[in-house]
């Protein structure tokens, strides 16, 4: 319905339009005392217009008095690992720095090359059969699978994360059965994140990541391991595999250089 | 629900200073939350807009002109927000599902419950301009005047729109004879 529509169903009201302007402004309290004045005569006088100002004052009540919500428990961590204020940009590096290391010539050409082995793994693992915890125990190396790519499904947790020695920020999306596990870290030491599924009902269903010398992902006893270094970008695809309600917090372990230098957790509770 | 501090805070948040930007999002994430619960009628959703909200009042921090009030610009933010997402839901879902479900329950069943939400009902019963105005004024205690800042519209309109649509849910709730305003 459009305001003009909205507009004309009012316009029935058998009142003086100045009138009603009065009323309705006594009610939220923006009324001089003049004013005030003026209408509590014509209240005095006027029984219909008493009625009006009894039910547009009910009305007002109900509104004011519809209840406070409070927000949900994990809504503030959420928001807070998420945020990046501008003096965090500056502490991670100049962008202009990166953007001279992409403008050499032989830093694109590695680039190319390295796509290319992307595309070929990417293809070959896409006809294969779908990957689970069982197929892939005690597996290691490097695998890519067709894993959707970019920010997929609804944001269920997020962990920000800002050390001495790296920083990063893990996402948790889901969408349907499926959850994507985006994980962004830069750190100048070779360092590994650990994540525990164990006992979550769900399943490892492939990952994919910016490729580098170091970087590898692996699946073994429920857990799954992320080898990287420098700037890099995995994407984790899990399945849900149970029908629980309640699941329990995936684990998150940051080790560098053999030290397991933060934990965190992310929760799925809300499903 | 108007911080004096809001200004430090913000000029906190533009030097890194994160103590600042989590100070912030305490103050004004149950308001915004509410707001935003008001105008989607969703808590879900709610939630998602809350958090988007605070990402783009965080992420154009820099940008934030201080001769306006701080939270002027954020509600002004959360109600685009909002909008946004209910233009989006639109596209998605086809008028019936937007369509207020009649009262099927005797009159002495209605608690306060059922109650508030007839009226969250009737709310989402307006056409958008129209819940605006009234959650900013009922729900988020706002002024004449600071919902003519949000909203960037003349006093006057916000008044106008404010009374036609008390009576518009006036008449909403009396289609209701157990929850008649009068």
């Amino acid at each position: 319905m459009t305001v003009m529509q909205e507009q004309n169903q009012t316009e029935s009201t058998p009142v003086d339009q100045r009138i009603l302007d009065l009323l309705n402004a006594s009610i939220d309290g923006e009324i001089s005392a003049a004013e005030q004045g003026e209408i509590d005569a014509l209240l005095a006088s006027s029984e219909s217009l008493r009625d009006l100002d009894k039910q547009l004052r009910a009305t007002a009540k109900l509104l004011d008095e519809l209840p406070v919500l409070e927000p949900p428990l994990y809504l503030q961590g959420s928001i807070e690992r998420q945020v990046r204020l501008p003096a965090d940009g500056a502490k991670r590096g100049n962008p202009r720095v990166l953007g001279q290391w992409l403008g050499s010539q032989w830093l694109r050409t590695g680039l190319a090359l390295a796509a290319g082995v992307v595309l070929t793994f990417g293809v070959y693992e896409m006809g294969s059969r779908p990957i689970s915890t069982g197929d892939v125990e005690n597996l290691s190396g490097t695998m890519v699978k067709k894993v959707p790519t970019g920010q997929q499904g609804k944001l269920i947790d997020s962990v920000q994360l800002d050390t001495a020695q790296f920083d990063g920020l893990v996402e948790l999306r889901n969408t349907d059965d499926v959850f994507s596990l985006d994980v962004r870290l830069n750190s100048e030491d070779p360092m590994e994140v650990v994540v525990n599924i164990s006992g979550r009902g769900l399943d490892f269903d492939g990952a994919t990541h910016t490729r580098g010398p170091d970087d590898a992902v692996a699946v073994r006893d429920g857990t799954i391991h992320l080898a990287s270094s420098g700037e890099n970008h995995f994407t984790v695809k899990l399945r849900r595999t149970s029908d629980l309600q309640q699941i329990e917090p995936i684990g998150l372990d940051f080790i560098v250089k053999d030290q397991l230098v933060r934990k965190a957790e992310l929760t799925i509770s809300r499903f | 629900m108007y911080k004096d501090g809001d200004a430090v805070l913000v000029n906190g948040c533009k030097r890194g200073d994160r103590r600042a930007m989590s100070q912030l999002v305490s103050h004004y994430q149950q308001p915004v939350f509410n707001a935003a619960y008001r105008i989607l009628g969703n808590l879900d959703d709610a939630a998602d807009a809350t958090q988007t909200v605070f990402l783009k009042v965080f992420e154009h921090i820099s940008d934030y002109d201080e001769k306006f009030k701080f939270f002027s610009w954020i509600y002004r933010i959360a109600v685009n927000e909002c909008l946004n997402q209910l233009k989006k839901r639109r596209t998605q879902e086809s008028l019936d599902d937007d369509e207020v479900s009649p009262w099927q329950g005797p009159a002495e069943e209605l608690d306060s419950k059922q109650l508030r939400e007839r009226v969250q009902d009737a709310l989402m019963s307006l056409g958008d301009d129209y819940r605006t105005v009234v959650i900013l004024k009922h729900i988020s205690a706002c002024s004449y005047q600071q919902i003519s800042e949000i909203l960037q519209l003349p006093e006057k309109t916000v008044k106008s729109r404010l009374y036609s649509a008390r009576q518009l849910l006036k008449k909403a709730l009396e289609n209701e004879p157990t929850i008649s305003p009068g």
